[in-house]
């Protein structure tokens, strides 16, 4: 094992690095400043340092060369992230911080859901742009149109990845299992799955909650067991968790399919479970791995952390640069009515994987704020994680 | 029914003696120093790495390499105690905050050298035992039966060794085991060893079973909490029977009733024994 400077410590350096170094120092006359507020430690770190990692690499990437041209000025992109703990209390903390002290008008995240419906008054009443991680469909309102989503969500790919299990399982799996963290983003989890599950003609047999402090999923698995299912749905818990679930399911004798139609990170259920407990888990991915661009910024964030990058960063890369488009198509950096609405004029936007990201949200939202990005189906075989199909 | 409530009882006990591990380095060091180790979750972390990089990192084989990292957080723990606690001793609230500072540095330092990642650590032995009509995985009785072991000798210890006699003395009466030449610091020394080797023990067994990052130790730390307040403050025979106590039941409600109602359980149940029983089950009434 080497020991490293890693990934929280790397990515708060980073934001300095990114201003400080490199040719755009010189040319560049002015700073725009973007937030990030995630998870940085605990369970769903991997989401938050793929948010920090993806807006810094693009930042980076922009200054390189030369800095963001808004108008007649140039300006440094400079990268301030706080870490939300995945608490809504830490996560209003950062953002007021961001927003009343740094001067930030321009934030992604929050990540988890809990702290981006606590922060969404703030975000209206300041005007800031958020573009959040949240998967509640609360997180989208018509009467916030500050806050915007950067990628899709269960409900946008989990009818069609049901609709793939469907297809591809053989049709004795008819018994479904759900588990999910007691918190707003289980809640909605729980919710969309069991409706969606007997949609299709599935049986839910049993959904459970757990606290996301728990590591020991034996008792609640010793229930759902007994129920005899045959698909096991982990949701939205973190990669981290999912991983232990994987493995002391497979302990207590589970056979039958392990699905993960939420939060992705197969890497890190992998990690969790060991190659062989994790064989064969389907999961939810929001990017090839296979894809050329895929790597680029995965050997990027390697440099950056000396850590694997989740998947979900491709996302906020993306939804980076679609910022400082729309920021680029207002000619402005103050007046955040007037990006919001350029939204609109910049999407649809190419993905750095090639696929297409629309604007989309209002048939379930009631606003045209959220970022439809292109969903992928991944199986673990061999320790690795294969693209199966995709979940459009 | 029967298969369920046997399982219920296994998975409580391989839980419980882990929860009496915490407890007994938690109540120890309590019992002889009276400071309330905050930094005691840490000591767990601790061991939890120390056991990932020597069995995962350097290959070692995993009986070594929990053995030697139960003597590397011992190390830690006499360290501790001698570079600071020993500066507080005798100030409760000072202790309490320290130890409170300490553990947050320990987190800190872990996070540096390790980062937020969880980690799997390699698995002693793999597969499932059956035990009548229920299931337990073989890594789990390892766990168990390696627990029990060091309760056992941590047992012989207190009441076979000079060492552990001079450990009681200073715990039951300090004032009289110095009159006897027992030296307190020396003993403060041992005891906090001993406390931090129990924590690093629990740590080192439950890399494998769960994933290893900076703060696994806080829900250990108030298990360990939980456990001491039910059992007694300062009662090792009170650790004991609260840790297995504690396993059983959350085991059953987390089973039942689900995780939310085990944790609400476990903390009434403290509430209940602070006031109807403020001295625990096994505590000596002030």
């Amino acid at each position: 094992m080497k020991v490293k400077l890693t990934s929280a410590c790397g990515l708060l350096l980073a934001g300095a690095v990114v201003v400080g170094l490199g040719p755009s120092s010189a040319l560049a006359q002015e700073t725009l400043k973007f937030g990030v507020v995630g998870p940085m430690t605990g369970p769903g770190a991997q989401w938050g340092l793929a948010a920090a990692g993806g807006v810094q690499i693009a930042a980076k990437e922009v200054n390189d060369k030369g800095g963001l041209k808004v108008g007649d000025k140039t300006y440094r992109i400079e990268v301030i992230p706080y870490d939300e703990q995945y608490k809504a209390a830490v996560a209003v903390s950062a953002m007021q911080r961001l927003v009343n002290q740094d001067g930030v008008k321009f934030v992604f995240g929050p990540v988890s859901s809990a702290g981006t419906l606590a922060v969404m008054d703030i975000v209206k009443d300041t005007k800031t742009i958020g573009i959040t991680g949240a998967y509640s469909s609360k997180a989208l309102n018509k009467s916030n149109p500050y806050m915007f989503r950067v990628y899709s969500v269960a409900s946008d790919f989990a009818e069609p990845m049901v609709k793939w299990l469907k297809k591809n399982l053989p049709a004795t799996v008819k018994r479904v299992a759900i588990i999910n963290p007691n918190d707003e983003t289980g809640w909605d989890s729980d919710k969309l799955l069991s409706e969606l599950y007997k949609k299709h003609d599935y049986t839910v047999v049993g959904k459970e909650l757990y606290e996301r402090s728990v590591r020991d999923y034996i008792p609640i698995l010793t229930k759902l067991l007994a129920e005899k299912p045959d698909l096991i749905d982990v949701g939205t818990a973190p990669p981290g968790s999912a991983g232990l679930i994987v493995r002391q399911a497979r302990e207590l004798g589970y056979k039958g399919h392990i699905v993960k139609i939420g939060g992705s990170g197969p890497r890190q259920i992998i990690e969790g479970a060991g190659k062989e407990a994790a064989e064969g888990v389907i999961n939810y991915l929001p990017s090839d791995e296979q894809n050329p661009g895929y790597q680029r910024l995965s050997d990027a964030f390697k440099a950056m952390t000396g850590n694997q990058m989740n998947p979900l960063l491709v996302n906020w890369y993306d939804g980076a640069y679609i910022l400082m488009a729309a920021i680029q198509a207002a000619g402005t950096v103050s007046d955040t009515d007037k990006v919001r609405q350029s939204f609109a004029k910049v999407l649809p936007h190419k993905s750095v994987l090639g696929g297409t990201i629309r604007l989309g949200g209002e048939s379930m939202y009631g606003i045209d704020n959220a970022f439809l990005t292109p969903n992928y189906i991944g199986v673990i075989k061999n320790g690795d994680v294969v693209t199966v199909g995709t979940a459009e | 029914m029967l298969a369920l409530s046997l399982q219920i009882v296994l998975n409580g006990l391989t839980t419980g003696v882990v929860y009496v591990l915490m407890a007994l380095g938690f109540t120890l060091i309590f019992g002889i120093m009276r400071v309330v180790n905050f930094a005691h979750g840490e000591l767990y972390m601790a061991g939890a790495f120390a056991v990932t990089v020597l069995s995962g990192g350097l290959s070692w084989p995993h009986l070594p390499a929990i053995l030697a990292s139960v003597v590397l957080v011992g190390l830690l723990g006499a360290a501790l105690q001698r570079l600071l606690f020993s500066r507080v001793i005798g100030n409760e609230f000072n202790c309490m905050i320290l130890a409170l500072a300490v553990s947050i540095c320990l987190q800190s330092l872990a996070l540096i050298v390790f980062g937020p990642d969880e980690i799997g650590a390699p698995r002693p032995v793999t597969g499932v035992v059956h035990l009548g009509p229920a299931v337990i995985p073989a890594d789990r009785l390892f766990v168990g039966a390696v627990a029990i072991v060091l309760l056992v000798a941590f047992y012989l210890f207190l009441n076979k060794t000079r060492l552990g006699l001079m450990m009681r003395a200073v715990a039951q009466d300090p004032e009289m085991a110095a009159l006897h030449g027992v030296r307190p610091n020396l003993i403060h020394t041992a005891a906090f060893a001993v406390g931090s080797m129990l924590a690093g023990a629990a740590g080192a067994l439950m890399a494998p079973i769960y994933t290893v990052f900076p703060y696994m130790g806080e829900l250990p730390m108030m298990k360990a909490f939980i456990v001491v307040v039910l059992g007694g403050l300062g009662s090792l025979p009170g650790a004991v029977i609260g840790g297995l106590m504690l396993g059983i039941v959350e085991s059953a409600f987390a089973t039942m009733l689900g995780s939310t109602v085990a944790a609400l359980v476990a903390f009434a149940v403290v509430v209940a024994a602070i006031a109807v029983r403020p001295e625990g089950l096994m505590g000596r009434r002030a």
